[in-house]
């Protein structure tokens, strides 16, 4: 209540961030802007995901172009979600950034509890699932990373997710290209989302994760227009403001983090429609029964003579 | 057959008296009495006589003459024509042969009848050989228990069908007698029809008197529990021949009584060492006011603490009342209706924590309430259970304070009290109706000492949608024990008792509305040994297994056991999941061994969690 409050009262800042990219980045970024508006869209909550250490708020960072996250690059980062917004004329960007869910090889309950807690009667349109793509291994704390995610929000997160892998100007090793490395690196994430958030074949058919490319270091290189480029040549920046775009136009619905959706399905009402027919069942099907033995036992008892 | 004795000193009546009954018993032909004297002035007799003998006989019929009058003896009168004479004894037969048909057929089973006809066939019928009859007919009776079953004349002696006249001891009326502390006969409260429902049916009238028959009817009238003593006697009827009168001579309990009982209860304490509980005793006092209306309906107080001198810490106490015979005292059905108003204090184990979480903040909880069910017994140990409930429960704290949720200690060490909610209203307070039902079916029985067997329970509460939130559930408990014997053995007293191999199973299962306190927890002496109650886990279905085998040694038994109790993955569907709040690892097994010495088990358990095992004394049975 009391965040709400203070929410509506905050003057949310300029997205100045904006004026510090190179004109090509802004006027794709404009535009992209203008398609949301276009379709009635003036408000976006972007929430950022993952295990720790992989870039998430240099990402965040980066989108808003100033340093609105504090990110160092051996601590550990803040322990608590923070969300930053921005205004561009009308339109409103909210990017949540969380702290890493894994510590010390576990998830890290509490912290999903901290971020269950923040992202309380917040909506959520995008969901960026940060990872690597410089790692070349995956293994079960990834799939646990995706469990935790799809046992706060449900399934249905999947449908609006977007696997984001930084550190994209990586040098894949000698038998590959930067392509074959890119799709083979992104397929075993996939594969490990699809098995922890229990994808069955239809999902898996219907339900298309994109995947996007960052690179946040200033080493990044630029093309002639002074755009920051990946090693197969695309503008990063617009490209993964593009996809969020898509994703944020796509036909499912966002995801409203109600005190429902955080508790999880009531366990208490479950099955609670069957109880007649349970009860039935036990009365056919176990008292009486064990009732017409006992009295068969009854019958059957050796008794003497006189009895 | 001679009543004199030497050493006596009989008149001539006696001597002539004893002389007519020998000539008239039927066995002799001729009885001769000759005295002499000796020089000490002392008598000799020489009793002679010779054996009445008659005609061979095949054929052998026993017929049960009791509450008839007895027949006659056949006796020739000296001044009889021959023709007379003959005709006296066409009559005197055709007289037997009428009463023959008037008596009724004895018990005497097939087997024996050819044995005396085996008997028969040995030559001549002799009077010895009818005392040997009289004697196998006689043993029958008394080893089936009939004790009061006679021989009282042989008929029909020179026909080749020796007839045998039993009375076997007819009741001809049984007689239900109160007495007071000094065996004077006097009023009793307790209605005739609640002792009467107790005889078995062979104790009543118009059936032959048994032995057995009598000792159950003593066993029955003292599972009441109204009487301090009990006597079951037969007495012969003088008003009819061969009758018996059953006497049951009751003298009453006092119908009130109170009573206070102090203990100290004995649990592991560090290390397991086995500790008292506290210095304080706990005990009960208790009130009883019995056989009211003499129908045995009685009310019962109770007011029970842990710690008599500060009973305020702990204070539980029942009020109830037990009223048997529901469908009335002459109806076999074997209905109770109990009523109770009733409260009681537990600590919950679903609060508590899992190895190595020490300090997890206990929760109380207080049940108050009243329950009426009618329980029907089948037979000694085999019941049926069905009632309704309506109670408040609610959870404190420590410190008494009424508490919503459990507490959770934080990584940072601080106390938050955000933890799982304690009732399903959320405000520490419920209060529900439901109806319970439990079904117990027990073939235990006991082998020198040893139970073999099979029991099965099946427990069920079924919310009523009355109370707080509207509480709708159905939650459900099978047990399953088997007692299963090893080796066969000769039962008997002193005789050792078999090796026993019980295994065990305990499904408990809840379908809706389930508050944490309600939970099924695991952990504990009932559930699974070598944990504290509750510290494997706390679910909503659970299944606990056991295994045990008991070997006999000298005057006692060891015995070595296995468990397991498992949550089946429904801790998370408890709300607030205390499980893992309480780091407890929702499974666990155990093995250990133990011997029972006297009342007490001394058992070592390991438990496989963490590895550790400890000693344990317990009472009571595991199982």
């Amino acid at each position: 209540m009391n965040t709400a409050v203070f929410m509506a009262s905050q003057l949310i800042r300029e997205w100045s961030g904006i004026q510090q990219f190179p004109p090509a980045t802004q006027d794709k970024l404009l535009e992209l802007l203008g398609r949301l508006k276009e379709k009635k869209r003036n408000k976006l909550t972007i929430l950022v995901m993952g295990k720790g250490g992989v870039g998430k708020s240099s990402t965040v960072n980066s989108i808003i172009g100033e340093r609105a996250v504090t990110v160092s690059a051996f601590q550990s980062e803040a322990p608590r979600p923070t969300m930053v917004s921005r205004e561009r004329s009308g339109f409103t960007l909210n990017i949540i950034d969380t702290p890493g869910i894994v510590e010390g090889g576990y998830v890290n309950d509490q912290a999903i509890d901290v971020i269950k807690r923040f992202l309380l009667n917040k909506t959520i349109d995008v969901l960026l699932y940060v990872d690597r793509l410089d790692a070349y291994r995956v293994d079960t704390l990834d799939g646990q990373v995706v469990k935790a995610i799809s046992s706060i929000f449900g399934q249905e997160i999947w449908h609006r997710a977007i696997l984001v892998l930084t550190h994209a100007q990586v040098s894949p090793p000698d038998s590959l290209t930067y392509d074959e490395f890119l799709s083979k690196r992104s397929e075993a994430l996939l594969k490990v989302v699809h098995l922890g958030a229990r994808f069955n074949k239809q999902d898996i058919q219907n339900i298309s994760i994109p995947v996007g490319l960052v690179e946040n270091s200033g080493r990044c290189n630029k093309n002639g227009k002074d755009e920051k480029i990946l090693p197969n040549g695309t503008a990063w920046i617009p490209t993964i403001v593009e996809t969020i775009t898509k994703v944020a136009l796509t036909e499912s619905k966002s995801i409203l983090v109600d005190q429902r959706l955080i508790d999880g399905p009531n366990p208490n009402d479950r099955g609670k429609l069957f109880i007649p027919l349970i009860l039935a069942f036990q009365y056919f099907f176990v008292l009486k029964p064990i009732q017409r033995w006992i009295k068969r036992d009854v019958e059957k008892e050796v008794k003497p003579q006189w009895a | 057959m001679v009543s004199l004795r030497a050493g006596g000193v009989y008149t001539k009546a006696q001597l002539q008296k004893e002389l007519e009954t020998l000539a008239t018993c039927g066995m002799f032909e001729k009885v001769d009495l000759e005295a002499k004297t000796n020089p000490d002035g002392t008598i000799g007799l020489t009793v002679s006589f010779t054996e009445s003998t008659w005609e061979e006989a095949d054929h052998f019929r026993c017929i049960n003459v009791g509450l008839m009058q007895q027949s006659k003896a056949v006796d020739v009168e000296d001044n009889m024509t021959e023709k007379e004479k003959v005709d006296y004894m066409r009559s005197q037969e055709r007289d037997y042969r009428r009463r023959m048909d008037r008596a009724r057929p004895c018990m005497l089973p097939r087997s024996v009848h050819s044995e005396i006809v085996q008997i028969l066939g040995q030559g001549n019928v002799s009077a010895r050989m009818l005392q040997n009859i009289r004697d196998r007919v006689q043993k029958w009776y008394h080893d089936e228990g009939y004790a009061c079953a006679q021989v009282v004349n042989f008929g029909n002696l020179n026909t080749n069908e020796v007839v045998c006249e039993v009375v076997e001891g007819d009741i001809t009326r049984v007689v239900i007698q109160f007495q007071d502390k000094l065996g004077n006969v006097c009023e009793g409260n307790t209605q005739i029809g609640v002792v009467r429902r107790e005889l078995p049916k062979q104790l009543q009238k118009g059936n032959v008197f048994n032995i057995e028959a009598g000792k159950q009817a003593l066993r029955n009238i003292n599972s009441l529990s109204l009487f301090s003593n009990i006597e079951v006697n037969p007495r012969p009827d003088e008003k009819n021949e061969g009758g018996i009168i059953v006497e049951i001579k009751l003298k009453e309990l006092e119908q009130k009584s109170a009573e206070v009982s102090t203990e100290w209860s004995i649990v592991p304490g560090r290390g397991g060492r086995p500790t008292l509980a506290s210095i304080q005793p706990g005990g009960t006092v208790s009130f009883e006011h019995r056989n009211i209306k003499g129908l045995n309906r009685s009310l019962l107080g109770s007011v029970t603490t842990s710690n008599f001198l500060n009973p305020q810490d702990d204070l539980a106490f029942k009020l109830e009342y037990v009223h048997p015979y529901l469908d009335g005292v002459s109806n076999s059905r074997n209905r109770t209706l109990r009523t109770s108003v009733f409260n009681s204090r537990k600590l919950s184990p679903v609060f508590t924590g899992g190895p190595g979480v020490d300090e997890v903040p206990p929760i109380w909880v207080d049940r108050a309430g009243v329950k009426t069910n009618i329980t029907e017994n089948f037979t000694r140990q085999s019941k049926f259970t069905y009632g309704i409930v309506m109670e408040e429960i609610i959870t404190r704290d420590e410190s008494s304070h009424i508490s919503s949720n459990g507490q959770r200690v934080l990584p940072s060490g601080g106390i938050s009290a955000d933890g799982p909610p304690t009732t399903l209203s959320g405000t520490g307070i419920d209060r529900m109706v439901f109806a319970q039902a439990n079904i117990t079916r027990d073939n235990t029985k006991f082998v020198n000492g040893a139970i073999v067997g099979e029991r099965n329970v099946f427990q069920l509460d079924q919310g009523l949608g009355i109370g707080s939130k509207f509480p709708i559930f159905n939650r459900h408990q099978l047990t399953m024990t088997r007692f299963i014997q090893l080796k066969e053995v000769e039962e008997g007293a002193g005789k050792p008792p078999p090796p026993v191999l019980v295994l065990h199973g305990h499904y408990g299962g809840c379908v809706g509305d389930l508050p944490s306190y309600d939970a099924f927890t695991l952990g504990g002496p009932y559930s699974v040994r070598g944990y504290n109650m509750g510290e494997i886990g706390a679910a909503r279905n659970i299944l606990e297994l056991a295994a045990e085998i008991r070997i006999p040694v000298r005057s006692t038994h060891v015995y070595a056991f296995v468990e397991h109790g498992n949550d089946l993955g429904s801790s998370k569907d408890v709300k607030g999941n205390p499980t893992e709040v309480y780091r407890r690892m929702g499974q666990g097994s155990s093995y250990g061994v133990g011997a029972k010495l006297g009342l007490v088990r001394a058992e070592y358990a390991i438990d496989h969690n963490s590895g550790t095992g400890a000693l344990f004394f317990r009472f009571g049975e595991r199982f």
